[in-house]
């Protein structure tokens, strides 16, 4: 009887391990949400693993708070999604990509900028490679989050901060120009605000900002490459997609606020 | 007196030869520099050509159709020039351009489906 017994729950046991496994490997796993300091990271590891290093983890965080988001992916010409870049340690030797400001010479904030990559390296430049090389290993930075972020508005989602908010008040001022890098342009014209109408009724409409997006993007960041369609109403966008990565999603699932920070989109208010 | 007209002539022609090795030397010593800096010249060009073109696109709305269709023009005629760069260039400048003509050929459709 006992012997009866223990096949059962063996067997049952089995079934829900093989048929949970079944249905995650459907719908995947939920991911876990990332802390303040972990929103916007980025893995890099096209060539690291294969030359015995470390992946890099690249902290879009730092970075956002002294350039916008243009210098880096137009000017330098860093790609929108991670591991496109195909970075090569040489690229970087070369003053390309990281290389382009961590040459050793750039001077930021009274100090200079480490090298990223050089083309002769030896034991004692390990130290200077872990620095971005330091995926899976305990390597101390020169910035702290919770120290940068302490005087700066808070938010609720992403990183916890109000990026925006913190530009007008004058705690970060994000570079919009590289000397030697990007080319001379005017002042982009003030594009006008407009609203899209939102699916879900009772949900506030969109009031999307042209000018909180160009001022940091500039034109050619977002159009064709994002924002395909030409004429206003002609492409319809779902959360959908959007939680895919797609048009907003670009941006608002990996560094800018994301989509769970509804309201800071849906923001017009609903006519009674 | 023969020979003093055959000496002056052998010393003119040998003055002459010397004048001309020297000439050609000069010549071959400045070859070198010469390529170099005309290869200087050229990759200036590029970048100088390419910082022009992509300036503009802050202004891209403002431009009319044939304004639009130059730009995109002379973003082709950079392309073929900058593919003959070193890779680390070639791939950073080839993705900035692609991106400056992309946005130049999307304000260009725009303004024909305006017009429509």
């Amino acid at each position: 009887m006992n012997k009866k017994i223990f096949i059962s729950v063996a067997l049952i046991v089995v079934f829900c391990g093989l048929f949970c496994s079944l249905a995650l490997s459907q719908t995947g796993t939920k991911k876990k949400r990332p802390l303040p300091y972990e929103y916007g990271r980025v893995i890099i590891d096209n060539y690291s693993e294969k030359a015995n290093l470390a992946p890099v983890v690249f902290e879009h965080w730092i970075h956002r708070s002294m350039f916008t988001c243009r210098v880096c992916h137009v000017d330098i010409g860093f790609a929108m999604k991670a591991g496109a870049t195909d970075i090569k340690a040489a690229d970087n030797a070369h003053g390309y990509y990281c290389g382009t400001c961590h040459n050793g010479k750039m001077v930021a904030d009274g100090k200079t900028v480490f090298q990223a990559c050089s083309r002769k390296v030896n034991l004692e430049d390990e130290k200077r490679c872990e620095r971005c090389h330091s995926y899976g290993r305990k390597v101390a930075s020169d910035f702290d989050f919770f120290q940068f972020s302490q005087p700066l508005p808070k938010e609720r989602f992403g990183n916890g901060l109000d990026w925006e908010k913190s530009e007008e008040l004058g705690l970060i001022k994000p570079a919009s120009f590289l000397p030697g890098v990007s080319g001379q342009k005017n002042s982009l014209a003030v594009q006008k605000d407009f609203a899209l109408n939102a699916k879900v009724e009772g949900m506030p409409n969109i009031i999307f900002s042209h000018k909180k997006h160009t001022v940091w993007n500039g034109c050619e960041l977002c159009h064709p490459d994002i924002f395909m369609g030409v004429k206003r109403g002609t492409v319809k966008y779902s959360m959908v997609d959007i939680s895919q990565g797609k048009s907003c999603g670009a941006c608002h699932t990996t560094v800018a606020f994301p989509l769970t920070d509804c309201q800071r989109c849906h923001s017009k208010p609903v006519q009674p | 007196m023969v020979f003093k007209a055959r000496f002056e002539t052998t010393i003119s022609a040998v003055l002459l030869f010397l004048g001309l090795a020297g000439l050609c030397g000069m010549r071959a010593i400045g070859g070198p520099s010469a390529s170099a800096s005309q290869a200087d010249e050229a990759q200036e060009s590029w970048q100088k050509e390419f910082d022009n073109v992509c300036a503009k696109t802050e202004d891209a709305m403002t431009f009319s159709q044939e304004e639009l269709t130059d730009l995109i023009r002379r973003c082709d005629s950079l392309q073929p020039r900058i593919e003959k760069l070193d890779e680390s260039r070639k791939k950073v400048y080839l993705e900035r351009l692609r991106k400056c003509r992309g946005l130049y050929a999307y304000v260009l459709d725009a303004k024909r489906k305006e017009k429509k």
